[in-house]
């Protein structure tokens, strides 16, 4: 079958990518996904010098793999099981955010001239037990005070309204603004414009330890990143390594409360138009979506082996029988269509389930831009962490549950 | 055959290597399941005719029906268990062996657990991307000889054949066979000189049946005047909407279009056969090394010569492993069977060598006479010149060759042409555009094409509907939360106890 052709977007210069590292710069960047190709994007464009590294290639690890929703309403993966009593704050807190996130999203292709490819479908939040049905009260209840725009739909009207739900479905939350864009297309976007802003991204280095000089000379360097490339004298480092972003902080003594796990994702054969809307899960790990090629993206956080690279991540056929399973569940409609493929990438979590965003205070000089879900949130941490990095002091301090160094064991003397 | 209990050797594919290796394995004493996704036995090469098809005239059959048919009643009267239409879609390693996902056709997906796994998965036709490549019309020499060989059909009424290798002549004369008009046979080597011929015969001692075989082709190609061309390709397909001409071209030994040399000829059907590349998805999804030999099909598995594979407890055989014809395959599959047994202590070392000798006997007279013909037959690097910017290289996703050279020039990495542009994402996981795509990234690069390789193996290696991979028993991991030791290190945490309630 062979449909509208795609069109490539701008793709980053792999001259520039190889080129040798740069002896020093101001502020470097560790991890070329999303997070830091948008924090290079920012901080070039603010006019700082910036160079960005990463070990592999540019997009490939979680940023480049996840299925590409974008998240407003409150999903499973913020709830702790405390009860929204409990994490009620937390959780209002993360609705706001969504919807600041939001709107960046929907500013991204004028801000990078680009097609990041979002698509505005509207999402359902599915449930199927009385209990869930409360949760899905409760959450609309938080997203009401936020100002995220759902409503509960259940009975004739969620028939009406959702055909293509199973009859087990009791309720679902509909909000009208969620919906996905193109992981593939995002960050080399993000890649390609901070380049052209003066960004110097470096692809294939690989930092094996980050000296810290608590005490600089003349140049204010208080870092010297050593790769295998060669060294990089810094003013700032900015680990944005997601799931490795522990083992970069650990580099400068730091503990981040950060943990990875693999997940896995399942895409079918293209077919006929069936789901408008993105479809997600309160109580089980689930998340569909029909793609603009009209392919069925079925994910929703299952689990995948997380081994080391160089080899890519394998899925288990469990992860795969299991996800589809829920997804069999809840559109039925979908029993025929052909899973083709799988795969999966390693994704950051954090212990909290809050960011990690802004600079150390034990390491002053070094940062972190860590979300859990990056995908939706990464965008906006970087611009908000471009703005303080690029004139210190005109902005607010990011909230102390971000705080880089909260997992930290406090030295008994500073 | 749906057990808890571990076979000792699951053999994927009934072709000729799949069906001696388990013939041989279930004489050795081993507990053997062969299974292969077509309603009969006998893989590409010896093909039976479909259910529901009668042969009404025996005579008129091909004699490598007949042979194959003698192979499938050998491996029939072994002990080893047979499964037709059951697709393999996935494999993974445990602690005892492997667990194999298995898809019966129309059934739900089940897992079978063997301690060895034999591949012989066979071969498929090298795909070539040429303007037009797409159209209707245009159809691979496996395609075409399913259709002649199952169904007795032929897909169009006046042909081109275009292609190389020992098909070249085989096949044409097969279709002829058939009844095909066919118009014009390209073969993009050379004419054999007056010395290769001496040369062949003088190695070939003991291959005689090869070089009969070679003799008659081109007798029944004369017989129905079919014009055969040497050192010529196709360069395009044209037509509306269909295939209505062929142009073919002149070319260099390097397979590179000679200017000034094209001719074109009405036809309504295009075969292309250049050859045969193997089918590597299962092999490489198990974690297997690849190697790459170009008159061998190009990417290949790596593995001694037992047929041992880099992961230990898995075995190859076959076309799938490294294109080297059917009765190749035959003694292959006797070895790794073999190994196998050896491996698991069913058989001696003495008494594997002891079996083992005759195999290699015909092995080396085989590979004797492959080498002395592989100049006829090398395929050459003009073979991925041929596209141009328009020309559509991935045909699942519809991405073009300017599409592909632009992501090439940006990356040396398959994965990353694969992730900027899609080619490679749609339900043929890149079985017909990965060579293509890795030539292109070569080229961009100045490094053979043998150093660029193939994107991530992926499962399901066929697709697989959802209600036949959907398992309800399988638990759903529930909240995200921390302290569960999500330990995703070693996978084994699929089945983490469900959370009770969400809130």
């Amino acid at each position: 079958m062979s449909t509208a052709p795609t069109t490539l977007g701008p793709v980053p210069s792999l001259d520039s990518l190889r080129a040798p590292l740069p002896a020093e710069t101001d502020v470097a960047i560790v991890g070329g996904g999303i997070a830091g190709a948008a924090l290079a994007f920012y901080l070039a464009r603010a006019g700082v010098e910036v160079v960005l590294v990463d070990r592999g290639e540019l997009n490939r690890e979680a940023s480049g793999t996840n299925a590409g929703s974008f998240h407003l309403q409150l999903a499973i993966h913020q709830l702790s099981g405390a009860g929204t009593g409990a994490d009620r704050d937390r959780l209002l807190a993360d609705a706001r955010l969504s919807l600041e996130a939001y709107r960046l999203w929907q500013e991204l292709d004028d801000e990078l001239d680009g097609d990041v490819h979002l698509h505005e479908t509207g999402g359902w939040m599915v449930a199927e037990t009385p209990e869930q049905v409360q949760v899905l009260r409760d959450k609309h209840e938080l997203e009401q005070l936020a100002g995220i725009e759902t409503e509960v739909v259940e009975g004739d009207a969620l028939r009406e309204r959702a055909p293509f739900l199973s009859p087990r479905v009791l309720a679902a939350t509909y909000c009208p603004t969620e919906g996905h864009a193109d992981p593939l297309s995002v960050t080399p976007l993000y890649a390609v414009r901070a380049a052209e802003h003066g960004a110097q991204l470096r692809t294939h280095v690989a930092v094996q330890a980050i000296d810290h000089h608590p005490e600089p000379g003349s140049g204010a360097h208080r870092f010297t990143v050593r790769t295998d490339q060669g060294d990089l004298r810094a003013r700032r480092v900015v680990d944005c390594a997601g799931a490795w972003s522990g083992e970069v902080a650990a580099m400068v003594g730091l503990r981040l409360p950060v943990r990875h796990e693999g997940l896995h994702v399942n895409v079918t054969e293209r077919r006929p138009r069936l789901l408008p809307s993105m479809v997600q899960h309160i109580g089980r790990r689930l998340t569909l979506k029909q793609s603009s090629q009209g392919t069925f993206i079925i994910g929703g956080g299952w689990p995948a082996p997380a081994v080391p690279l160089p080899h890519r991540y394998p899925t288990r056929w469990q992860s795969a029988a299991g996800n589809v399973a829920v997804a069999l569940d809840v559109v039925p409609g979908l029993g025929d269509a052909r899973v083709v493929r799988t795969w999966s990438g390693v994704i950051v979590f954090t212990d909290d389930m809050s960011p990690v965003v802004g600079e150390s205070e034990l390491v002053p000089g070094f940062f972190a831009c860590i979300a859990s879900t990056g995908f939706t949130f990464s965008p906006m941490f970087a611009r908000q962490l471009a703005a303080q990095m690029a004139a210190p002091g005109d902005h607010e301090p990011f909230p102390e549950r971000y705080a880089v160094d909260r997992a930290q064991e406090r030295p008994a003397q500073p | 055959m749906l057990t808890e209990q571990y076979l000792d050797l699951l053999v994927v594919g009934g072709g000729p290597a799949g069906m001696s290796a388990a013939r041989t394995a279930a004489d050795a004493g081993m507990r053997v399941l062969l299974v292969d996704e077509r309603p009969t036995l006998g893989g590409q090469i010896y093909k039976q005719p479909g259910p529901g098809a009668r042969v009404t005239d025996p005579a008129a059959a091909d004699r490598s029906t007949a042979y194959g048919r003698s192979l499938i009643e050998a491996a029939q009267s072994s002990a080893a268990d047979l499964v037709l239409r059951t697709s393999v879609v996935a494999v993974e390693q445990d602690d005892d062996g492997f667990a194999v996902v298995v898809v019966p056709d129309g059934e739900r997906a089940t897992t079978l657990r063997t301690r060895r796994l034999l591949l012989s998965c066979g071969a498929h036709d090298r795909p070539v991307v040429f303007p037009g490549w797409t159209l209707p019309g245009v159809v691979t020499a496996g395609g075409m000889q399913s259709m002649a060989k199952s169904q007795f059909v032929l897909p169009g009424r006046r042909m081109v054949f275009a292609g190389s290798g020992p098909v070249a002549l085989a096949f044409p004369a097969q279709l002829a066979h058939y009844g095909a008009d066919i118009a014009v046979a390209l073969e993009a080597g050379p004419a054999p000189r007056p010395g290769d011929a001496a040369r062949v015969a003088r190695i070939a001692r003991g291959n005689t049946d090869l070089l009969r075989d070679a003799a008659r082709y081109r007798a029944t190609l004369l017989r129905h005047r079919v014009p055969l061309r040497y050192g010529r390709v196709v360069v395009r397909a044209e037509g509306e909407g269909r295939v209505e001409r062929v142009v073919h071209a002149a070319v260099d030994r390097e397979w590179r279009v000679v200017p000034g040399t094209e001719q074109s000829v009405e036809a309504d059907v295009l075969c292309i056969g250049y050859g045969f590349v193997p089918s590597l998805e299962l092999l490489r999804l198990a974690g297997c090394e690849t190697d790459f030999d170009e008159d061998l099909g190009g990417r290949v598995a790596r593995k001694d010569d037992w047929g041992r594979t880099s992961v230990s407890g898995v075995y190859a055989a076959g076309d799938g492993t490294g294109v080297e014809g059917s009765y190749v395959a035959i003694d292959e599959g006797v070895l790794a069977a073999l190994a196998a047994a050896r491996d698991a202590g069913v058989l001696d070392e003495r008494a594997a060598d002891e079996r083992a000798v005759p195999a290699r006997r015909r092995l080396r007279r085989r590979r004797a006479l492959a080498r002395s013909t592989r100049r006829l037959f090398r395929v050459g690097p003009g073979i991925y010149d041929l596209a141009d910017d328009e020309t559509v290289v991935c045909r699942c996703e519809g991405i073009t060759q300017s599409e592909v050279a632009r992501a090439a020039d940006a990356t040396d990495d398959v994965s990353v042409v694969k992730a900027l542009t899609r080619a490679g994402m749609g339900p043929c996981q890149g079985r017909n555009c990965a060579r293509h795509v890795a030539a292109s990234i070569a080229k961009a690069h100045g490094r053979p094409v043998g150093t660029v390789d193939f994107a991530t193996a992926r499962m399901p290696v066929r697709p697989v509907p959802i209600s036949a991979m959907a398992d309800a028993d399988v638990a759903d991991p529930g909240l995200f939360v921390a302290d569960h030791e999500a330990d995703g290190a070693d996978g084994a945490d699929v089945a983490v106890s469900r959370e009770e309630g969400p809130l």
